[in-house]
């Protein structure tokens, strides 16, 4: 059984610690990669140029934050969602406010998921729980090789 | 007649008078004329007729003293080459007829020696005269006359006065139809140029103003009048337009006051609420690696490190709703709020059944609004007479509506503990709590939440309390907007 990693797009430290701290907590095996804004996220993603890089094939979710700095976490989402390799890569967005504005973009521009980071831990631990089991255990998504075949 | 008169067009009014005046003076020039006529004819005809009797009578005077027939037959023969002469007779003192001129009518002569109508009798004209010779009465004469001829007269007279008449009113038609104008041409000008400025809205357009006469003067004043007009006209259009410069500035002023206000509680919202998170998060895990290094004081320090953070976030939380039900775009929609206070209840009784709750929602409540934001404040209602009910043996919560002209009264009322009167001022006012967090929790922002809802849907909210004996809250709100 291949580990697909887990690639969390997070500028705030703080958080990065603690979501790295959560998904253990939520007995999350996978890998973790920790990236701080979505201008590293779309070199890590796809290179310099359109096309995914190879490191998009061991993804097996993304947290994504809405507000990060130099590209924002919605653009970051508009690049995964307009390349047929990582149109179904999971794509949880997180953010710290409940504007509902934020909230419409994201579903409209095609996540899967959208959580408001909740100032209570033990919350944040059980949200992971269950985002790791739907979309690392339930809710499997064919793998890079199959969608390019397809 | 009078009603539609007020329809006509002026020209017609005009043409309509002066045929109405001359056709009035023409006929009765005509009626005073063939009056006249008719008179002067009767007296002529009555004149010819006592002539001619005058003549007859003194020819017959010595044949009528001698009896003698032949005389008085050839003399009255004679009257036949008078047209105009019906019926003559001459009778003897005594009355007997002695000759006649007969009628046509074959009529015989009529009794002398009876009272007989003289003058214009009838269809004839009749005269009698006695025949003297020498101041001695020798004998009668009776005359009678057609009026045929005269008839016949007076007719033509008639109808030639009638043509004449006719005439001199066309004439004068034709020359009324040229002379209105001189009248009606600049009043008709002038209405259509007061119809084209009002129409165009053109108020640089002047009326043709010829001559000083009264309607010349109209004329002009008229002008004057569109003049002043257009001056005023151009003092409200720049009026309006620095009117609506300053509310196109003070908008935009506005907005960029919204938008960065939204901005503000956008980063409110999001970078507030990370140290707070973090601070929890960190506090939880320091509890579970490094617990064990804590003695029960540090412990309990942490426990309130923790449960400070979340309560500042509720406080957060609670602006945010506060600044979101104030800036937000208001919706205009019916709400079933029977459905949307069974709604919340629901929730609030499984969040917190620790009480038994008795609660009456009154069926069907209509009233019209922003769901998002009524139900933002009878959320913050109820929970309130949830939390202060909390203490009693049995929580009980009422919600009943009052329907008034224009208007609808929501109350709800529970039977908690209640507040001071004395405090009334504060309820409503942001940071202001009656109780103190160890007797009841809260932010202090949800009263204010709830006015400032009640308030931009054109209503109003009023409280009334005694201290153990629960709270009573009234919502007003209009029935419809437009």
């Amino acid at each position: 059984m291949d580990v697909r990693s887990i690639l969390v797009i997070e500028d705030n430290p703080d958080d990065q610690i603690l979501t790295v701290r959560a998904l253990k907590s939520a007995s999350v095996d996978s890998p973790v990669i920790v990236l701080e804004d979505g201008e590293e996220a779309l070199k890590f993603l796809f290179g310099d140029g359109d096309q995914p890089s190879r490191n998009v094939e061991s993804l097996g979710a993304v947290l994504l934050d809405v507000k990060l700095p130099k590209v924002g976490g919605l653009e970051v989402l508009r690049h995964l969602r307009s390349s047929p390799l990582t149109q179904w890569l999971p794509v949880i967005m997180v953010t710290s406010s409940d504007e509902p504005a934020d909230l419409l973009e994201a579903y409209r521009l095609g996540a899967n998921s959208f959580i408001t980071k909740p100032i209570n831990y033990r919350e944040f631990v059980e949200q992971m729980t269950l985002l790791a089991r739907y979309w690392l255990k339930v809710n499997r998504v064919p793998n890079a090789s199959a969608v390019r075949s397809f | 007649m009078i009603g539609r008169w007020r329809y006509w067009r002026l020209k017609t009014k005009l043409l309509f008078l002066t045929l109405f005046t001359s056709a009035l003076g023409i006929s009765l020039v005509c009626i005073s004329l063939i009056l006249v006529e008719n008179q002067n004819y009767r007296k002529q005809l009555e004149s010819e007729l006592h002539v001619i009797g005058g003549i007859l009578a003194e020819q017959s005077a010595a044949a009528l003293l001698f009896t003698d027939r032949e005389q008085l037959g050839s003399i009255i023969s004679s009257l036949k080459r008078i047209g105009t002469i019906r019926q003559a007779c001459i009778y003897t003192p005594g009355g007997a007829v002695l000759s006649a001129l007969e009628s046509q009518d074959r009529r015989p002569c009529p009794d002398i020696m009876q009272p007989l109508e003289a003058g214009f009798v009838g269809d004839a004209y009749q005269l009698r005269m006695p025949v003297t010779l020498d101041n001695e009465t020798v004998g009668h004469l009776y005359l009678t006359s057609h009026l045929d001829v005269m008839r016949n007269h007076i007719r033509t007279f008639v109808l030639v006065t009638i043509a004449v008449g006719t005439i001199i009113l066309l004439a004068l038609v034709v020359l009324a139809l040229r002379l209105q104008r001189i009248v009606s041409e600049p009043i008709l000008t002038l209405s259509e140029t007061a119809e084209r400025i009002a129409r165009d809205h053109d108020y640089t357009i002047r009326a043709p103003v010829s001559g000083t006469d009264e309607l010349g003067r109209l004329g002009s004043t008229f002008n004057d009048m569109i003049g002043t007009i257009e001056q005023q006209n151009r003092r409200i259009l720049e009026s309006r337009d620095s009117l609506e410069r300053i509310v196109d500035a003070r908008t935009s002023e506005l907005s960029m006051a919204n938008r960065e206000l939204e901005a503000f509680s956008y980063s409110v919202s999001h970078d507030l609420r990370q140290p707070l998170r973090a601070i929890e998060g960190f506090g939880q895990a320091l509890e579970e690696d490094c617990g064990e290094q804590l003695n029960d004081a540090g412990k309990d320090y942490l426990r309130r490190i923790r449960a400070a953070s979340v309560r500042m976030a509720s406080l957060i939380d609670g602006l945010l709703v506060l600044s979101r039900v104030s800036r937000q775009p208001m919706e205009n929609e019916s709400i079933d709020l029977t459905n949307l206070l069974h709604e919340i209840s629901d929730e609030l009784m499984n969040i917190d059944d620790s009480v038994p709750t008795e609660v009456n929602i009154q069926e069907g409540i209509q009233v019209v609004g922003d769901s998002r934001m009524l139900r933002v404040a009878f959320q913050n209602l109820l929970e309130n007479a949830w939390k202060y009910s909390a203490r009693g043996e049995k929580r009980r919560v009422d919600v009943s509506a009052v329907e008034t002209a224009g208007s609808i009264t929501i109350e709800v009322r529970d039977n908690g503990v209640g507040f001071d009167m004395r405090y009334i001022d504060k309820l409503f006012v942001a940071f202001n709590r009656l109780h103190t967090p160890s007797e009841f929790g809260g932010t202090g922002i949800g009263l204010a939440t709830v006015y400032r809802v009640v308030r931009r849907h054109h209503g109003d909210i009023s409280a009334s309390s005694e201290v153990g004996k629960g709270a009573r809250f009234d919502v007003t709100l209009p029935v419809s907007r437009r």
